[in-house]
């Protein structure tokens, strides 16, 4: 079929219905004086009032340039983005979830930081890994989150247990015991068939000491047996399995569990709760801080056909992710900083940011070790496996070892 | 039954304008639909297929240079674990769903079709349903549904039945996406057979009562085959809609748990745009699958409709 | 049955279907801490307008969109479905089971890939991130639906009437206009109606080719409280409250005129 051809014709049908209105963002931005940088977010929850947006206006305003920005819901903005690069329509700045960025990496979507003169160096480099590809970064993060274990003071006081003496597996799950047997609930979590029950499992997962690319290895099935063991003797709620972050945080809220594994994000609201919380990291089976994966956004700079509008991006991504920019967008997001640098000025002002800074520190991306879009087809097996174990249709065993089939796939 | 009503009933739409005169004015009449056919959904069902059968990866999907791969895309999907029991949910799912559906909305249908008091406020009100963006439909079901701190839960623990994982078990979670779906599609159906039985005139139904009719037999042997035009297209559609269906699903239970809300449609959502990195080949390959069921029904339809 | 015992059943079983709807209402007054909640609080006793506060604020502008692409939908659907119902029902061309089929087909494309279709024809012609685009979008749902219930509904009408009318030497299109139109007023009213619906609530349209667009409907506006990671279900259950004043509203008065125009006989052999 001749598309063009179509096109054309399309073309002047919608005129004829738009009187020709030239709203459109795209395909006007081929020449180098382009004053018009737009941007793409995953914060469609901040509006034109807020700082995050004031931020970007302010921005581009430096560069000599106005901004058009974009929320997008963000599990929407990877379609959208390779949609857009298809068409030859990608925005100027996109900022995307980590795990994203090597997707839209290996789709070639992306400059390199060493195309655009970005400065990485002062990132620390657990954060940057989760950009990177084949000896390549495509991006730069604009802060990190990651989980650990909120706690419910009262309910821990009542099943007399001190939260301090939770080191391993072994006496987080006697800290559930007690706390069952003191007639309150034990822990929420996300197990949801998705990337996001995926991110909530890999602290367990990695705790154990199991490796991605062995899904089936004894230690990710005791990682999944924790899981599972707490489901059957219900120290965790059956809702977990459908529970999104969002929906753990609320059982979490309504005060009778003891723990929710949640991340960095939440802080804002656990003063809101009305009860004394307190946070520890998530122990690791044999004792320690288990990695947690990392969470957050990277800022990118999508490839264009006019490599003239570089120079202004290059300007707009460094205003962004300027150690004093990053301090207040870190704050809004509820984020912990990428750099050392911020992260000490971040721990200065709000001491309880200690827990998740170290937590931050011994965290890992998802994509890191070179796994890149493996990732992507380990990660689906992986939340295949835990939803099947703890709905009962297979046991531990049975579901890593089908999930690792199905991922070497 | 005797003559009156089996008359009127037949001289209905039995016969045709006579055809010849009617070519040209019939087609200046369809024109723009048909123009308006071919610039907006050409496009896209070429689209489709063509995303069926090449190799696409994120690059080749960007970049455009995807090889042509013929029936792989067929072949990956056919032999896929997921593949049988996609299908027989999609079944299940569908037919259950109409069924219900019709038969509760010709129900109510017939029941509103009497004026009482508030008859009109009461039918407007069944709509409301639809009105509701499905993320908000969708998540209100699942909030009813959960597990633990569900209202339905808490109203059956009332009557000793213990708690049922709605949404966290294989062996329920077809049933509430359907229990859910049934309840967003009352509203379509009530709405086509209620404007369907506004067009059966009174006079039939005086000519049934002279005759003697019962309200039963009424509503057999007329309300019904006159109604079969506006039946036929009510359950056709239907099961167009029903198949479609993924975001009811998608919000309530993402297909899961291990696949046992899954249903080709939602399988198509999750090949091409569920997961970090989009497999769009099989996807656009499970969706052309849904089509060719659907166009089953249609020329199971289209010979209906040229008996009649 | 009596009447008032019918308005009873009546007002129960509207009842039950609307139990989903009050339970949305009663999620959109709740607090963040009580909404999961063991048992489940049956009345919002405690609660808060938060939700409502931040929707007032934000979402009206949201709203006049929807109206007004849901008006201009229902307007692009009629007048192409009807027309085209009428001269597949009455007039009867050769090649209109080829027509059907088209239609049936039509409808099966998956939502998402018509919109990314959409994509690459409306960057081209420039009417990306438009009302007008979004309304020709969204009247692709209705438009084969239309004709489908047109055709439907008018091959009921008997022939006789158009018969007498082309004896009287009119032409096929005042046919149309003065005999064929008056009687399908139930038609119009439900394909008006679902026209309207589906432009109402739809999200996949919108969000591909208008979100970048300074005029976004509510479907759209319900995203400023689903942020990338914790999502305000008090604002997202009151958006919907909101949004579904105005639209039962234009409902009810819509089920009163069909059945005003029943009652009136509009329908006479």
């Amino acid at each position: 079929m001749n598309i063009r051809g179509l096109g054309a014709a399309l073309a002047v049908t919608a005129c004829l219905l738009t009187a020709c209105s030239s709203g459109g963002d795209g395909g006007d931005a081929t020449s180098s004086k382009a004053t018009e940088y737009t941007i793409w977010d995953p914060y469609p929850q901040f509006d034109d009032s807020s700082d995050w947006v004031k931020l970007l206006t302010k921005c581009g305003t430096d560069a000599g340039v106005t901004v058009k920005r974009t929320g997008y819901d963000t599990t929407d903005l990877t379609n959208k983005a390779l949609l857009a690069a298809q068409q030859g329509n990608s925005p100027d700045v996109l900022i995307v979830d980590n795990p994203v960025v090597s997707t839209l990496a290996e789709a070639g979507v992306l400059t390199t930081t060493e195309d655009m003169k970005i400065d990485t160096t002062a990132v620390s480099p657990n954060l940057l890994a989760a950009g990177q590809q084949g000896g390549k970064t495509y991006g730069i993060p604009i802060g990190a989150n990651t989980l650990a274990l909120y706690y419910n003071k009262k309910v821990l006081d009542a099943a007399k247990v001190d939260p301090a003496t939770i080191k391993d597996w072994a006496s987080l799950t006697a800290a559930l015991t007690k706390v069952k047997a003191a007639g309150k609930k034990g822990i929420t979590f996300s197990a949801i068939g998705t990337e996001e029950g995926s991110f909530q499992f890999l602290p367990w997962f990695w705790g154990s000491g199991a490796n991605l690319t062995q899904l089936d290895s004894a230690q990710g099935v005791a990682a999944l047996t924790l899981w599972t063991d707490w489901l059957k003797n219900g120290y965790a709620p059956n809702s977990v399995l459908n529970n999104t972050q969002t929906t753990s945080w609320q059982e979490f809220a309504a005060g009778d569990f003891a723990f929710s594994e949640n991340g960095t994000w939440q802080l804002a609201n656990a003063k809101k709760t009305g009860f004394e919380y307190g946070i520890i990291p998530i122990p690791s089976q044999a004792g320690g801080t288990a990695p947690a994966p990392t969470g957050g956004e990277f800022v990118t700079a999508p490839v264009q056909s006019d490599t003239g509008k570089y120079p202004t991006t290059q300007k707009i991504v460094s205003c962004l992710t300027s150690a004093d920019n990053a301090l207040t967008t870190d704050t809004t997001l509820s984020y912990v900083a990428a750099t050392d640098a911020v992260q000490q000025k971040q721990v200065a002002a709000t001491p309880e940011l200690k827990v998740w800074v170290e937590a931050v520190k011994a965290a890992k991306g998802r994509t890191s070790d070179d796994l890149g879009t493996k990732y992507p087809k380990i990660s689906q097996p992986m939340w295949g496996a835990f939803q099947a174990a703890l709905s009962g249709s297979k046991n531990p065993q049975q579901a890593m070892t089908d999930a690792q089939a199905a991922a070497g796939k | 039954m005797t003559s009156h009503v089996e008359t009127l009933v037949r001289t209905r739409g039995s016969s045709r304008v006579r055809r010849a005169r009617g070519q040209w004015a019939a087609w200046a009449f369809l024109a723009p639909v048909i123009i308006y056919l071919v610039a907006f959904y050409a496009y896209p069902l070429y689209r489709n297929l063509d995303l069926s059968l090449r190799h696409y990866t994120v690059r080749s999907f960007v970049q455009g240079d995807a090889p042509f791969s013929g029936v792989d895309n067929y072949k990956t999907v056919f032999s896929d674990p997921t593949f049988g029991p996609a299908l027989l949910h999609t079944m299940v799912f569908t037919l259950v769903s109409i069924a219900f559906q019709f038969a509760i909305g010709l129900a109510l249908a017939v029941f509103f079709t009497s004026h009482f008091k508030l008859s009109a406020t009461l039918r407007a009100l069944f709509l409301v349903p639809w009105l509701l963006p499905l993320i908000v439909s969708a998540s209100t079901w699942s909030w009813m549904l959960n597990s633990d701190s569900g209202i339905v839960n808490y109203a059956l623990s009332i009557f000793g039945v213990d708690q049922i994982n709605w949404l966290t078990s294989p062996d329920w979670a077809l049933t509430s996406v359907i229990i859910a779906n049934i309840w967003i599609g009352i509203p379509f159906n009530l709405v086509i057979l209620y404007s369907g039985l506004q067009g059966i005139p009174n006079d039939i139904y005086e000519a049934a009562a002279l005759d003697g009719a019962t309200g039963w037999q009424r509503f057999w042997r007329v309300t019904f085959p006159l109604l079969r035009p506006v039946s036929l297209i009510t359950l056709l559609l239907g099961l167009v809609y029903t198949l479609k269906v993924f975001d009811l699903i998608w919000i309530m239970t993402k297909g899961g748990p291990t696949d046992a809300s899954t249903t080709l449609a939602t399988w198509s959502y999750r090949l091409s745009f569920g997961n970090l990195l989009p497999e769009f080949g099989p996807g656009a390959a499970v969706g052309n699958l849904l089509i060719i069921i659907a166009l089953f029904f249609g020329l199971l339809y289209i010979r209906r409709q040229r008996r009649d | 049955m009596t009447k008032p015992l019918k308005t009873t059943i009546g007002v129960i079983l509207t009842a039950i279907m609307l139990f989903p709807v009050y339970w949305m209402v009663n999620v959109s007054f709740t607090k963040d801490t009580d909404m999961r909640a063991d048992p489940p609080h049956l009345f919002p006793f405690n609660g808060t307008l938060e939700g409502y506060r931040a929707v007032l604020d934000q979402q009206l502008p949201y709203l006049g969109t929807s109206l007004l692409i849901g008006a201009g939908t229902v307007v692009l659907t009629l007048l192409l479905s009807a027309p085209a119902g009428f001269a597949l029902a009455k007039l009867r061309p050769r090649g209109t089971g080829a027509l059907n089929f088209v239609l049936l087909i039509a409808q099966m494309i998956p939502g998402i890939i018509m919109a990314m279709g959409f994509y690459a024809i409306y960057l081209r012609a420039g009417v990306l991130n438009t009302v007008p685009g979004l309304i020709l979008a969204d009247s692709t749902i209705a438009v084969p639906f239309g004709v489908l219930i047109f055709t439907a509904f008018m091959s009921g009408i008997p022939d006789e009437l158009i018969n007498a009318a082309s004896i009287d030497g009119a032409s096929k299109f005042r046919t149309f206009r003065s005999v064929i139109l008056p009687v399908s007023r139930n038609a119009i009213v439900t394909v008006s109606l679902f026209a309207f619906l589906w432009a109402w609530s739809d999200f996949v349209f919108a969000t591909t080719l208008d979100g970048g667009g300074d005029y976004q409907p509510i479907t759209l506006g319900i995203y400023h409280y689903i942020g990338n990671n914790n999502q305000q279900w008090n604002a997202i259950m009151a958006t919907a409250v909101i949004a579904s004043i105005p639209a039962t509203l234009l409902l009810i008065v819509a089920q009163r005129y069909v059945a005003a125009g029943v009652t009136a006989g509009a329908v006479k052999d």
